[in-house]
């Protein structure tokens, strides 16, 4: 068999905070292959985000310490911290939370799209840089892509940030995209568009995809595997149809009823109910 | 654009002539007679009459008031008493040498705040960076008639590398501009260190890192250019403040600038040349904080200059 895209073995983070070390993601494991998606999903705090920042090297040195095993297209970048800046950007490109803060307010949208761009193809010149930029700007469906290469972050609303940020990624023509709750900051109408681009690119591509979300909605449209995560640990793992049709876990049926459902004679909102009182709800 | 300068422009004069109305006001106020140090110890009270009637002193200070503004309109700030000469003349004379040290002073605390200041906010809370941290307030809090003396006495006489005073040559620059700059660097590096580490700490910042954009660049093209405003604002005022004549380290290294200058005009009660100082001074320093404000907009493109100025 292949070497998975992304495989990670009983990964733990531990953050050292004032209060003393808190261990935020302990012990997970799971692959991402080439064309596949993977969600982590799990309520705030679960550790999800954590694991994704982790596993680039992008949480604060001194502040976290990781052990186990993270292997992108094989190389350890737990057992090599260096190593990490090599697979930023080549191997593996990160969709952020909210994309109103996650450019540079100070740089236009072509010098940073661009940049990544460059890190990829440092022959390119600065014209075909531009028109590799557009094009892929084009690919997320920005409307007036030259106009808005000169623009600056401001001067877009946030999915279309999020559309920049996904161009910046795919830049990269990266194997892996980990998306951090990339639809969780963006109006529902805007987060169908972006999650419809995120599943088109996948499909021309055959790009690996590590999505984190809390939404199961999200996870459900998207997802190949999911692992549901508490806590730090995985409480949960399957294939999308046996995790959103066939719960094992107590605590993924209590996920499955938060989410809203429209019909009569059914409660709308089950959040919170006690787990227990769910099994003979269903 | 046009609109903006032209608006502040018409700002900066009326400050300008504010300034110097309120020190011609104050300098009147203030004990002392500019006659008797004009005449000299031994004048007969005759003689100090004489010299009042003859530097126009015997006018009420509104007829005066009125006299100095017409000469001003003239280009004309009136005869300096001690030198014998129109004193705006003299203040030109004594500025390219106060001008000389502030620049070089601000270049040095450039060149040695902005990297301090980065390097103080990447090791942030190290035992390395909190040494540096415990430096900076040193610096800050040493007076710099003291700096000025200790360095005079190991670069210029222990170690004689460098000249004590004057500046007759570019080396005479050294020791003046670098004790000016102690305090200054002390300042900046502090605030570049405090803005560094919010930039540093910012989303854009670990996305771009994400990106595989590398550290060097995550420093200084993504931490310096969001942090440039407040820095240049910093480095801005510092200059403008150093503009106005550095009097003591002027004093002590006797340089030949317009701090030593102002020293002696209020010692001799020169009215004229107190009120060309601060004319000149603070247009200058007026100058410079425009020169700044209208920089904003190329570092940030948030800022549009028109909306701040209306707003």
């Amino acid at each position: 068999m292949a070497t998975p895209l992304l495989e990670v073995e009983d990964l733990q983070i531990e953050l050292v905070t004032p209060t003393g070390v808190v261990r935020a993601v302990d012990g997970v494991s799971f692959t991402v292959d080439r064309g596949e998606t993977v969600t982590l999903i799990g309520e705030s705090g679960s550790g999800k985000s954590t694991t994704a920042m982790g596993l680039l090297r992008l949480l604060p040195e001194g502040v976290a310490v990781l052990s186990g095993s993270v292997r992108f297209a094989g190389v350890d970048v737990v057992a090599d911290p260096a190593a990490a800046a090599r697979v930023r950007g080549r191997v593996a490109a990160l969709v952020p939370q909210d994309p109103m803060t996650a450019l540079s307010p100070v740089h236009t949208i072509g010098r940073q799209v661009g940049e990544a761009l460059r890190l990829r193809h440092p022959h390119l010149g600065r014209a075909e840089i531009r028109e590799r930029g557009i094009a892929l700007l084009e690919q997320v469906r920005i409307a007036a892509p030259r106009r808005r290469w000169q623009a600056y972050p401001h001067q877009l609303s946030g999915g279309m940030l999020q559309r920049v940020l996904i161009a910046a990624a795919l830049a990269a023509e990266p194997a892996l995209l980990v998306a951090d709750e990339p639809t969780s900051a963006l109006d529902v109408t805007v987060q169908a568009g972006v999650l419809d681009l995120l599943l088109e690119l996948q499909e021309r591509t055959g790009i690996g995809v590590l999505m984190i979300t809390h939404d199961l909605g999200v996870a459900r449209l998207v997802s190949d595997r999911i692992h549901v995560m508490r806590a730090g640990r995985f409480v949960e793992s399957g294939e999308v149809e046996q995790i959103t049709e066939r719960p094992r876990h107590a605590y993924t049926r209590a996920l499955l009823d938060a989410v809203p459902r429209l019909g009569p004679g059914q409660s709308t909102v089950r959040a919170g109910a006690p787990v227990a009182a769910e099994e003979g709800a269903r | 654009m046009i609109r903006y300068l032209a608006r502040r422009l018409g700002q900066s004069a009326l400050t300008v002539f504010l300034t110097v109305t309120a020190v011609f006001v104050l300098v009147r106020l203030a004990p002392g007679d500019p006659a008797s140090a004009y005449a000299g110890p031994t004048a007969s009270p005759e003689d100090l009459a004489r010299v009042r009637a003859q530097l126009g002193l015997d006018e009420s200070v509104l007829a005066q008031y009125g006299i100095f503004l017409r000469g001003l309109l003239h280009g004309d700030a009136g005869m300096s008493y001690s030198f014998r000469a129109p004193a705006l003349e003299v203040v030109l004379g004594r500025l390219p040498y106060t001008v000389t040290l502030a620049v070089a002073a601000i270049l040095v605390t450039a060149v040695v705040a902005i990297p301090l200041g980065v390097w103080m906010a990447r090791r942030a809370d190290t035992a390395r960076e909190i040494g540096a941290s415990v430096l900076t307030v040193a610096g800050q809090s040493m007076p710099d008639f003291w700096s000025g003396v200790m360095l005079l006495t190991v670069f210029a006489v222990l170690v004689p590398v460098l000249p004590a005073s004057g500046f007759t040559t570019w080396a005479g620059l050294v020791l003046p501009a670098v004790t000016v700059a102690v305090l200054q660097i002390a300042l900046i590096s502090r605030l570049v260190r405090r803005e560094m580490a919010a930039a540093l700490a910012a989303p854009y910042l670990t996305v771009a890192r994400a990106r595989g954009v590398s550290e060097r660049a995550l420093v200084w093209r993504y931490g310096m250019g969001n942090s440039l405003i407040p820095v240049l604002t910093a480095l801005g005022t510092r200059f403008a403040a150093l503009l106005n004549g550095v009097v003591v380290v002027e004093v002590v290294f006797a340089w030949p600038g317009v701090g030593s200058l102002v020293v002696r005009a209020l010692e001799t009660r020169d009215y004229p040349l107190i009120q060309a100082t601060v004319l000149v001074t603070a247009a200058l320093a007026i100058a410079v904080h425009l020169l700044v404000d209208v920089c904003y907009p190329l570092l940030d493109p948030r800022v549009r200059l028109g909306k701040a100025a209306a707003a």
